[in-house]
């Protein structure tokens, strides 16, 4: 353990001072990494630790999203304070997600349906709300800004890459707390199996809701995030289906209910797109969608030698797992 | 080998240093004022794929065109940012930092406007192709600029140029039903036209019904049952390509004969797989469209380069994508030209003042207001005649006379 909290920290150190050495793009794919690495935390608690296969993601970060876009856009009301309307709907929607499955007997791949379900009808329904913009999409105004203005989260790419920083340590540490809490063991006894966590006594509606609801917030604030950092909002984009699928596959590549798996997944597969970019255009190969035929290569790959994720195995390897 | 800076070492390294330093500006000014470097980013993957492989053919021909007009040399830095908001901005970032004096892009509003806030970032100009939400030009951008109408002014100039073509053809028909797919593109011409249609009051017509439609659907017998039954006498359809080859074809199975079918504003019905699969039944569909001017000599110059890389192709199923693209790298050579440099700032300053009057889509001069925006891009009314797109309206540019009412479908 000693190892892997040296590890830690000296990634840590690392990530704080690569703004002296990264501008521009480096930073932008930075930031891009953190997010995906937090909203894959998020989605973790649910699936990694309580066992709940969500493909319908992108809800919260999308309903966070234009919560705290529109009241900013409508009321000048800033995302310190539309944070908390988000956070409040995100788990509102969640909790009645949770509450329709789980009191009714809804699991697996019909649990994912479920909120499949919820993603798509919302992205339609926002697509004919008028105050949100609709379907021609919601602008935040935006100025260039070379001073940090936190109260309105407006300022230069490297706060923005700050903010998601420390929401991805916050997002570690939080979830690394409630593996260890009763909540953790909880959440695992119900993964593992439902009906002996019942037979012990486990409320696992209650847990179940729980995770639910942590997940959600924690989504939420990535979406508040989204809309501040891309400062443009379109249904059709937000909620769609592929956004869910982003989110989950870091964690499903780095590994599913590792603390340290959805950030090292995050960082492999933007890396690796990225990467794969480059490359292909090193070599001279300009054929439109190549990439993505590279890009499934790897991940078929990776899925059928590492079937756990890649973290499990390089934890071991490194014996940062002692 | 020592490490260590002695007297001599240092004194070379500042002469050399001296020199580099005296020498740079004419290095930097020869060799931007050789050529401007374009980053292109568009979506050549992903669910936007085949549009953006068209507006890209409009990029490749750029340079040779442009050549011939201005003399000036323009190296392209292609970027696919694969339909995907996060990676236009990335790409974007890249360019940059590879250096490219502007960009251009991206086909769609979202990537746009997440392109346009890094261009703001980093002081590099960027030329908006094709997007049509009108918020991109009303965030007070100094960096961005586009020669594209808005999503506003292309339902406006659609819907209008109806009352042309009714006049044109002494045809006065009274009522509409309208349809529509129920997507993103959908439902925003859907809403552009409830707010317009009060307005326009020269219109003969009115919207007897409105009828929604999934855009994925296989089968429109229903909807088409329906439409016909209200007895309109035109039918003002807002699809896209796969939805409205299935309607044409439920129509002539349900024997339903409208005075003709009309597009305000959206693709579809120009585009060569509507051609391919309808064959003759594709005759006298209407699209009312942004459009290259078919008898400018610049339209056949790109016409001409198209052929040439692209000899299995061509240009009239691109015209839209290849038209603005080409006209977007038309700007900044334009802009180069005057500049005398590649430097971004003074660049974005010259790329303000442009005003091109022999362009190659159809309207006013290429001229950006305030706000960065080109006013006055006109509609063109687009007919299917001879199983190819003609332009019928404006009179100026018209290939050949509008037919409405269309003949039944035995004289097609």
């Amino acid at each position: 353990m000693r190892r892997a909290t040296a590890g830690l920290a000296l990634l840590a150190a690392l990530l704080a001072v690569l703004p002296a050495f990264a501008r521009g793009y480096a930073l932008s794919v930075a930031t891009l990494i953190l997010y995906f690495a937090y909203t894959g935390q998020a989605w973790n608690v649910m699936m990694g630790f309580a066992g709940q296969l969500s493909l319908g993601h992108s809800l919260y970060v999308g309903v966070g999203a234009y919560a705290a876009g529109a009241l900013f856009f409508h009321y000048g009301i800033g995302p310190w304070a539309g944070l908390w309307v988000a956070i409040l709907l995100c788990v509102a929607l969640g909790l009645l997600v949770g509450f329709l499955a789980f009191r009714f007997g809804i699991s697996g791949v019909y649990f994912a349906l479920l909120t499949i379900a919820f993603a798509e009808f919302t992205r339609i329904g926002f697509d004919h709300l008028d105050w949100i913009g609709g379907p021609a999409g919601m602008f935040l105004r935006v100025a260039q800004r070379d001073t940090w203005d936190l109260a309105n989260f407006r300022g230069p790419p490297v706060m923005y890459y700050y903010a998601m920083l420390f929401l991805t340590a916050g997002a570690f540490a939080l979830c690394s707390f409630l593996l260890k809490s009763k909540a953790g063991y909880y959440w695992l006894a119900i993964r593992e199996n439902e009906e002996a966590a019942q037979a012990l006594g486990i409320n696992t509606f209650a847990w179940k809701m729980l995770a639910v609801a942590v997940s959600s917030a924690m989504t939420a604030v990535a979406g508040v995030f989204f809309a501040f950092y891309y400062n443009n909002l379109f249904p059709e984009q937000i909620f769609h289906i592929s956004r869910s699928i982003e989110i989950i596959l870091g964690p499903i590549i780095g590994g599913i209910g590792t603390l340290f798996g959805p950030i090292l997944g995050a960082a492999v597969l933007t890396l690796l797109s990225d990467g794969i970019t480059e490359l292909l255009g090193a070599l001279g190969w300009e054929l439109p969608g190549i990439k993505q035929v590279f890009y499934g290569i790897v991940l078929l790959i990776v899925i059928v030698f590492l079937p756990h994720g890649i973290w499990p195995g390089l934890a071991r390897k490194l014996r940062l797992d002692r | 080998m020592s490490s260590q800076i002695t007297r001599r070492r240092f004194n070379a390294a500042l002469a050399g240093a001296g020199l580099a330093a005296a020498l740079a500006p004419f290095g930097i000014v020869r060799a931007q004022a050789r050529k401007v470097r374009i980053g292109v980013i568009l979506p050549r993957s992903g669910y936007l794929g085949f549009l953006g492989q068209s507006c890209q053919k409009g990029a490749d021909l750029a340079p040779a065109v442009i050549k011939d007009m201005l003399g000036v040399d323009i190296e392209l830095m292609n970027a696919d940012f694969e339909s995907n908001v996060d990676t236009a901005r990335t790409r974007a970032e890249r360019l940059i930092q590879e250096g490219a004096n502007v960009l251009i892009g991206a086909f769609d509003s979202g990537a746009s406007a997440a392109i346009a806030q890094v261009a703001e970032q980093r002081g590099i100009p960027f030329v908006v192709n094709i997007a049509a939400a009108p918020q991109i030009t009303e965030q007070g951008y100094k960096f961005t600029v586009r020669n594209f109408p808005t999503s506003v002014d292309l339902v406006r100039n659609g819907l209008a140029l109806i009352g042309d073509l009714f006049q044109a053809t002494n045809t006065a028909p009274r009522s509409a039903v309208f349809m529509h797919v129920n997507d993103t593109f959908g439902q925003a011409n859907a809403k552009a036209i409830a707010a317009l249609m009060p307005r326009l009051t020269q219109l003969p017509f009115k919207i007897v019904e409105t009828i929604a439609y999934d855009p994925a659907a296989k089968d429109l017998t229903v909807e088409v049952s329906k439409a016909k039954a209200t007895n309109a006498d035109f039918l003002l359809n807002v699809c896209r390509v796969q939805d409205s080859i299935i309607l044409r074809r439920e129509m002539v199975k349900q024997r339903w004969q409208p005075m003709g079918i009309i597009g305000p504003g959206n693709p579809g019905m120009y585009e060569e797989q509507y051609y391919k699969a309808l064959g003759k039944l594709s005759e006298y569909s209407i699209s009312n469209v942004p459009w290259y001017h078919p008898k400018a000599d610049i339209t056949r110059a790109v016409e001409k380069q198209f052929l040439k890389q692209n000899p299995k192709d061509k240009p009239m199923y691109h015209a839209l994508n290849v038209g603005f693209t080409f006209e977007s790298i038309l700007i900044i050579a334009d802009a180069f030209k005057r500049a005398k440099t590649a430097d971004p700032k003074a660049l974005n300053d010259a790329i303000h003042q442009t005003d091109i009057k022999n362009r190659m889509m159809l309207g006013g001069p290429i001229k950006f207001n305030a706000k960065g925006q080109v006013e006055g891009i006109a509609s063109a009314c687009i007919q299917n005649l001879n199983l190819r797109p003609t332009v019928v309206l404006p009179a100026n540019a018209a290939e050949a006379k509008p037919v409405f009412p269309v003949p039944g479908y035995k004289k097609a």
